[in-house]
């Protein structure tokens, strides 16, 4: 008797568990996002702020369930898609990688839909996400690829960041280092470009170049690809090799700002949110800069392109427009990009003093703005399908032409097979 | 039916059901699923017939996960039965400090992959990672081809070790002592007891253990997902990785099926093939 009582006690607490799982109020907004480390932080107590005031006032509770990387995020996303709509968040932040699964599902919420106003949202970051569809996620952490780099060695050898492929080439053995036996104990560039740097490195030559059709699939599933027939992915190959050629290019595809932080680089490319947590990185062993990202030749000066994640929403609830008009607010934004590095989206922000005195006392931070203002705004982020493949051939290319000495067109050409067949592939399992 | 087959078939009924609606069933449906194509959503577009097995064999990326996942094997599977049997070998004899070093041995069965592969790729990151600075070496472990396959198949022995050597050492010490003392009557010692006598009596648990270890080879995708997301430049990308990457990362959800149904039945055939020899011993 006594155990048949303690079965039915913890059949009991076990179903009010699954009862309490489901008893979500309409006034709770659940996000999925990806922000961790420094970021995470700033994330969390931007939605604690919420919760304590704006919220507490509408009876509006967010919940911020992290959920890995941008494309971990995106994973998900299509897992629940596929199960039943119910189990999707109300909201997730979700980066370029997204863009064209997004614009082809069902499930999708625009922003006109809910009537979310974008007048004080940056032109920029809304041509990054603009569709065939409209208009498809709210902006909200806005960034541009930077050229970061060692200032105190700078400084010290009298040279300033380079301006363009070229110029880098040049200084490169200035910045490089080597020990008595020759090993390389400092380079002048660490990291393989992949998809997000040729965004800039192909998309700003001739102020604007594409690499697949549709305006990089923006205007529509892109069927065709145009780096190849146009030359840009070859100009940049070119230009790269005579870098590597110098001999203090690091071919390495992780630990990147680890080799920044110790020194070992004198220069890397990374996205201007990772501007805090370098700095932190850093801790002050010497002073970090940032600068434009190098133009792969003289003509190429389109600039770079808007980077970062928006928020993709799954739900037209009042609530949920209350939610992103917060999270794009003045107040949000400022605290936002003092803490990670992000752009803030909310123009009004331009004349605000408290973001001037920001920007006057971390210089760093001033970089990636005004590289974004003198960058086409057409110069948008590519939206491809089998996102994760392409960006490792780039690397594969890259590599097999730097190391191997694989002939340029030849990779041209294979790279250009690859993109198509990945094309090709989405578009005979995913269009009628 | 006999009164005792009924009772039997209703034992193995629960665990039946299960099989079906989570096995079968699945397994069915994407058998037929890998002849047509299929959106995202699920919704079917069309007959593709072979297509699908067509446009998979001329796929290079597949072909070089084919690649990958067998240097994979070719190196995990002796390397984890050497070391397995070796530590269980050394500590097959019971005395009053084999205790430490069986528990040593018994503590990764503690963490979960993914800790585990967390920490493998902090110990091995850059240049100046843990393990350079604790051995002096100077390798990108994971920033090139084959020290970033070194990685992996040094996690995989991590990971299956434990299991592995409490199988083997139970064996060891599950074996009937009379055998081992006949033999040392008749003036076997050292290495011919070993070989001769010990190993012989362990070899259906050495058997197991190879199984499955060749199983864990064959679909290995977690550990490759947390510790090199496939790279260096796609090189430690195997079989079972790239079916997440084209099933739920690219949307492609008839190349994921067509992968699938090639994988259930390849491992069907090794299992199948291995049981039957293993029958002839």
């Amino acid at each position: 008797m006594k155990k048949l009582i303690t079965f039915i006690a913890i059949l009991i607490a076990s179903l009010s568990l699954i009862a309490s799982g489901s008893n979500e109020s309409d006034s709770t907004v659940v996000i999925w996002h990806s922000n961790s480390g420094v970021i995470g932080n700033a994330f969390e107590t931007i939605v604690d702020e919420f919760n304590d005031t704006i919220g507490k006032e509408k009876g509006i509770e967010i919940e911020a369930i992290y959920q890995g990387a941008a494309n971990d995020v995106l994973t998900k996303v299509k897992a629940s898609a596929t199960a039943s709509l119910s189990s999707l968040p109300d909201i997730a932040q979700l980066d370029a990688t997204a863009a064209l699964d997004m614009m082809n599902s069902d499930y999708l919420v625009l922003p006109s839909d809910i009537g979310f106003d974008t007048s004080a949202i940056m032109p920029s970051a809304l041509e990054s996400l603009m569709s065939e569809k409209g208009l498809l996620a709210v902006p909200f952490n806005a960034s541009s690829l930077l050229l970061y780099y060692n200032k105190t060695l700078f400084d010290s050898l009298a040279l300033t960041p380079p301006e363009t492929l070229d110029d880098f080439t040049a200084i490169a053995p200035l910045l490089g280092e080597k020990d008595n036996d020759g090993n390389i104990t400092r380079y002048a560039f660490a990291g393989v470009p992949a998809t997000y740097e040729l965004g800039a490195f192909i998309g700003a030559q001739k102020r604007l170049s594409y690499f697949v059709d549709n305006e990089n699939g923006h205007t529509g599933t892109p069927r065709k690809v145009l780096f190849g027939e146009e030359g840009t992915f070859k100009n940049f190959l070119e230009h790269w090799k005579a870098l590597y050629d110098t001999g203090y290019v690091n071919n390495i595809t992780s630990g990147v700002s680890t080799e920044f932080a110790a020194g070992r680089t004198a220069t890397m490319l990374a996205s201007s949110s990772n501007l805090s947590t370098v700095i932190n990185t850093v801790a002050g062993r010497f002073e970090v800069g940032t600068a434009f990202v190098p133009k792969t030749d003289d003509e190429a000066t389109g600039g770079v392109n808007i980077g970062g994640g928006a928020l993709f929403s799954f739900s037209s609830s009042e609530a949920v427009k209350t939610v992103l008009e917060y999270l794009t607010s003045p107040a949000v934004q400022l605290e936002w990009a003092e803490k990670t590095g992000y752009m803030p989206v909310n123009t009004e922000l331009e004349n605000n003093p408290d973001y001037l005195a920001f920007l006057e006392s971390n210089p760093q931070f001033k970089v990636a703005m005004e590289q974004t203002k003198a960058s086409n705004p057409k110069v948008a982020g590519v939206w491809l399908p089998s996102a994760y493949q392409i960006y490792y051939s780039f690397q594969t290319e890259i590599r097999s032409v730097t190391e191997n000495n694989k002939d340029i067109d030849q990779a041209v050409s294979d790279m250009v097979a690859t993109v198509q067949k990945a094309l090709d592939d989405y578009a005979r399992q995913n269009l009628v | 039916m006999k009164e005792t087959d009924r009772k039997a078939y209703l034992y193995i009924m629960p665990s039946l059901v299960l099989a079906l609606l989570f096995s079968f069933i699945p397994l069915l449906k994407t058998f037929v699923e890998s002849f047509l194509t299929i959106s995202q959503q699920g919704k079917v577009l069309g007959f593709a017939g072979l297509g699908n097995y067509i446009s998979l064999f001329h796929d290079t990326a597949f072909i070089a996960s084919v690649k990958n996942t067998v240097i994979f094997i070719l190196l995990f599977l002796p390397l984890n039965t050497f070391f397995t049997l070796l530590a269980a070998t050394l500590t097959r004899r019971k005395k009053s400090l084999t205790a430490i070093p069986e528990f040593i041995f018994f503590t990764p069965l503690a963490f979960s992959l993914s800790a585990l592969a967390l920490i493998f790729k902090e110990m091995f990151r850059g240049k100046v990672s843990i393990i350079n600075r604790l051995f002096g070496l100077d390798i990108a472990w994971l920033d090139e081809s084959f020290p970033a396959m070194a990685v992996l198949v040094i996690l995989g022995i991590f990971l299956d070790f434990a299991f592995d050597y409490i199988l083997l050492l139970s064996a060891f010490r599950g074996t009937d002592r009379s055998i081992i003392e006949a033999a040392e009557i008749d003036g076997a010692s050292g290495a011919t007891l070993f070989f001769r006598i010990e190993l012989p009596a362990i070899q259906n648990m050495l058997a197991v253990i190879i199984f499955m270890a060749l199983k864990d080879a064959l679909l290995i995708s977690a550990p490759v997902m947390v510790l090199t997301e496939g790279g260096p430049f796609r090189s430690t990308e195997t079989i079972m990785y790239y079916y997440y990457l084209e099933a739920f990362r690219s949307g492609n959800r008839a190349t994921g099926t067509t992968i699938a149904v090639l994988m259930v039945g390849l491992s069907a055939a090794i299992m199948t093939l291995l049981s039957r020899r293993r029958r002839d011993v």
